[in-house]
């Protein structure tokens, strides 16, 4: 096992330079840069002279090999550089927005399980009936229904029906819980909505599938309690494909929300990077693909392990 | 009975004259300030660098103005954002040749910090706009090419002396981005207001947090006593428009200071009702239509007039100015504003006649004379849904009603500039925004050697036209010049056109007071003169 983790680490390290080399050209071929926004923008105006020194200051004068080595030697030194349109850090860009967009994924996450593990269970027991086209019902139109879109819904609801808006600005938990929750839930529902709607259809296939299983019906044949065989023998094993769809998910969620961060107004990770790739901003863009792609990874590898947990016979 | 009647009449005429006296006293109770309170407001856009002498956003002006003051400022109550007002200078003197500006600043301003504000810092300020070291950005430095040298004789003294006369001067030294800084702050890093706060401003800085606000709260030692109101502000910034407008409508925030579409106005209106109060008045935002002068058809003048004269700009106007953030019909100039053609005289120009049939005649003629009936072009757009589509699809119809056929190509916002730099275009929408309504600072891009010149038009008469009303001191023969300008601009040569001067909306609460809208979404953000009414 041990092993296993150590390879899956140094694994890592190919895939973010791969990866760290295919954002850094893919940025650099879409036509504008970020001294022409930044000049340019609004009053339709700048000077050759202008934009030349402003170039110059970013580095963006140099040939574009020299630029890469110089942000891969950052890189190997931890150096993510700053960002290009504001000036400050990338590490304090990303800090200041990432445990925002931590806490939507978690709050999103929790109500999306809480949902899908009992609905799709329900849905799967009770195929055929009622409850089960209620519940396929209920998942087809989470799945159908945009996120931003019930994330308007819901902000036009509270504004019209309760004459309330949710806070626009984030309060940390620890500062204030209630507040923090009163932001955060209500994207939380408009996206856990949907995220359980996959994981419903999903629960209940594999439930569906485990049940027919031959280990279920010799459990049965032996006498064992209905709900043991469920939540010990068969929801265990249900499991499996249900946790790639959640892990996948929430690797989604830390960098994906870019339209309903808008329409909550929440400073999160997906704003910044929709946001860096509008002005330009190389050295931003580049972190931030970077920090998706970790979490990929990471998320990954957790799931790997949990495999384990809950199948004993996967090895590693 | 005549003397029952005679007090029936006395009564009524007390109680009328006791009500005209306490609507008085009440209309004057409400326009008296009240202190305090925390104003709200919404900006679409956030500040890059915290130095206005190198930025170019409105997310700078807006959130961070309340912490500076410039020399001379624009009237705040102004509608046309035109008139100089003093802010740290006191008064001034101009000589009579025009070429020397002297300024006395007033005494007992202090930094943030608590130092006294002297020349010393206004001067290090205008150096470092108008001959910034190798290095260190200046936005607006092409501005005052008119400027020899920067003088501060004395600690109250500033003065500029001119290598030329230049009539819009005193106004340009009223621009909302010249903040006066601290110049031995200046002396230590040329770039330190890049991050930094420290102005003599009517609010103190008190955070920004990136990404979601900026806050700041009154300077209890502010030179003009009295002021500001407001114990303090909060800018949120929002970039979704639909979350805007929610904050406005959910009274989460109280204004924003940009502008909303009209069908925004109208939502807010008609959920709020007398909550919400609207100003609104021409923008200083133009969007033009650029002909590339060294394709063909478009070198020739009788073409780029015909697309000028197919467009029915009244009844454009009509239609448009329902759905987007266009309205009036302009020239060179924002109508309103003191330079403006009147509109008699704008009506003699090709494409702003009232006859439209006769104007689209004469189209139609000049394209046939032209060999090209039935022209077809591609037409490049930039990918913002306000005001540049629905502009662009109402170009592309008024050109089909005289036979041209134009195909629209929408460019991606960010990859707009970089192709009209290029000349890789026939016709294309070009815009253009200023932050006051002055000939001197919004002409400069129809020169001949002007790097925004995309048409790659080259007209000496021009270019000539231009200096002589740069440099007149009269205003009644800046004017003659101007309207030569404009119709040799527009009409004998069509370089270019006008389509709709945009039109600026501000639907706010009603508990804003002291704040008056101008065309210019760059000024006027200092919140000084603004207080909340509950």
């Amino acid at each position: 096992m041990a092993r296993y983790i150590v390879k899956r680490f140094l694994l890592m390290i190919p895939t973010m330079i791969g990866v760290a080399a295919l954002i850094f050209f893919m940025m650099r071929v879409v036509p504008g840069d970020i001294v022409e926004l930044r000049m340019s923008g609004e009053s339709g105006f700048a000077s050759k002279e202008q934009i030349a020194l402003e170039r110059a200051r970013f580095g963006l004068d140099r040939p574009l090999w020299r630029q890469f080595v110089e942000w891969m030697w950052g890189l190997a030194r931890l150096d993510f550089g700053r960002s290009m349109w504001t000036g400050a850090s990338i590490g304090s860009e990303i800090q200041l927005r990432f445990l925002l967009s931590l806490e939507l994924a978690v709050l999103a996450t929790s109500v999306a399980v809480l949902l899908a593990i009992p609905l799709g269970v329900i849905a799967a027991l009770k195929q055929d009936t009622w409850v089960d086209y209620a519940v396929r019902i209920f998942s087809i139109a989470g799945i159908a229904t945009p996120s931003f879109w019930l994330g308007i819904v819901l902000i036009l609801g509270l504004l019209i029906i309760f004459k309330w808006l949710p806070p626009m600005v984030y309060t940390p938990p620890w500062v204030n819980p209630w507040q923090n929750l009163a932001q955060l839930i209500w994207p939380a529902l408009a996206v856990g909505y949907r995220y359980s709607a996959v994981a419903t259809r999903m629960t209940r296939s594999a439930m569906l599938e485990v049940l027919r299983e031959d280990y279920i019906r010799t459990a049965r044949a032996k006498g064992l309690w209905e709900k043991l065989i469920l939540t010990r023998h068969a929801l265990k094993n249900a499991m499996l494909p249900v946790l790639t769809v959640v892990g996948l998910e929430f690797a989604f969620l830390m960098g994906g929300l870019v339209v309903t961060e808008q329409v909550f107004n929440l400073n999160g990770l997906g704003l910044l990077f929709v946001q860096s790739v509008a002005h330009r901003d190389y050295t931003l863009t580049q972190a931030l693909v970077l920090l998706v792609a970790a979490i990929f990874i990471i998320v990954n590898f957790l799931m790997d392990l949990m495999y384990a947990w809950l199948d004993p016979r996967i090895r590693y | 009975m005549r003397h029952a009647n005679r007090w029936w009449l006395l009564s009524v005429a007390a109680v009328a004259f006791m009500t005209l006296v306490g609507a008085a006293g009440s209309a004057l109770a409400q326009d008296k300030p009240r202190y305090g309170g925390e104003l709200q407001f919404v900006v679409p856009s956030e500040p890059p660098s915290y130095d206005a002498h190198r930025e170019e956003t409105f997310g700078v002006t807006h959130p961070m103005s309340p912490h500076y003051n410039t020399l001379l400022r624009v009237d705040p109550f102004d509608k046309t954002g035109t008139k100089p007002v003093a802010d740290l200078a006191e008064s001034w003197t101009i000589a009579k040749d025009g070429m020397v500006y002297t300024f006395k600043l007033r005494q007992g301003v202090k930094f943030h910090d608590g130092t006294p504000m002297t020349s010393r810092d206004v001067k290090a300020s205008y150096d470092k706009i108008i001959f910034p070291p190798p290095g260190v950005g200046s936005s607006r430095k092409s501005a005052y090419r008119a400027v020899e040298v920067v003088e501060a004789p004395d600690a109250q003294t500033i003065r500029f002396r001119l290598k030329w006369p230049e009539s819009s001067f005193l106004l340009n030294l009223a621009s909302p981005w010249n903040w006066i800084y601290k110049a031995d702050i200046l002396a230590k890093d040329m770039r330190w207001y890049e991050k930094n706060v420290m102005g003599t401003g009517p609010f103190l800085f008190v955070e920004h947090v990136k990404g979601s606000h900026w806050v700041g709260k009154k300077n209890p030692d502010y030179w003009d006593k009295g002021k500001p109101y407001l114990d303090g502000y909060r800018a949120t910034f929002i970039s979704s428009s639909s979350a805007q407008v929610a904050a406005v409508r959910g009274e989460r925030a109280h204004i924003q200071f940009r502008g909303f579409a009209p069908a925004d106005r109208d939502s807010l209106v008609s959920a709020l009702g007398n909550k919400i109060t609207v100003q609104e008045s021409p923008w200083d935002c133009i969007l033009m239509v650029a002909m590339n002068h060294s394709k063909k058809p478009f070198d020739d003048k009788r073409v780029r007039r015909a697309l000028s004269l197919a467009l029915d700009r009244y009844e454009g106007s009509k239609a448009l100015s329902k759905i987007a953030i266009v309205k009036e019909v302009a020239g060179i100039q924002v109508p309103g504003t003191p330079w403006a053609t009147p509109p008699d005289e704008l009506a003699k120009l090709a494409g702003y006649g009232r006859d439209i049939n006769a104007s689209r005649a004469e189209a139609k003629r000049l394209l046939k004379e032209a060999g090209v009936e039935g022209l077809s072009f591609t037409f490049k757009n930039r990918g913002i849904p306000q005001p540049y589509e629905p502009t662009g699809i109402w170009l592309i119809d008024q050109w089909r009603q005289v036979g041209i056929t134009a195909k629209q190509e929408i460019i991606e916002a960010s990859a707009y500039h970089p192709m009209l730099k290029r000349g890789d275009f026939e016709v294309a929408m070009d815009f253009q925004c200023g932050f006051i309504v002055e000939p001197d600072l919004d002409l400069p891009r129809f020169l001949s050697d002007s790097d925004a010149n995309y048409g790659k038009s080259s007209d000496k008469v021009l270019d000539d036209l231009f200096v002589k009303q740069a440099r007149a001191t009269d205003p009644e023969e800046r004017k003659k010049y101007l309207r030569a300008f404009e119709k040799r601009l527009l009409d004998e040569e069509v370089h270019t056109f006008m389509t709709l001067q945009w039109h600026r909306i501000i639907p706010h609460s009603s508990k804003v007071k002291g704040w008056t809208v101008t065309p210019s979404h760059y000024l006027n953000n200092m919140l000084d003169t603004v207080w909340l009414s509950e």
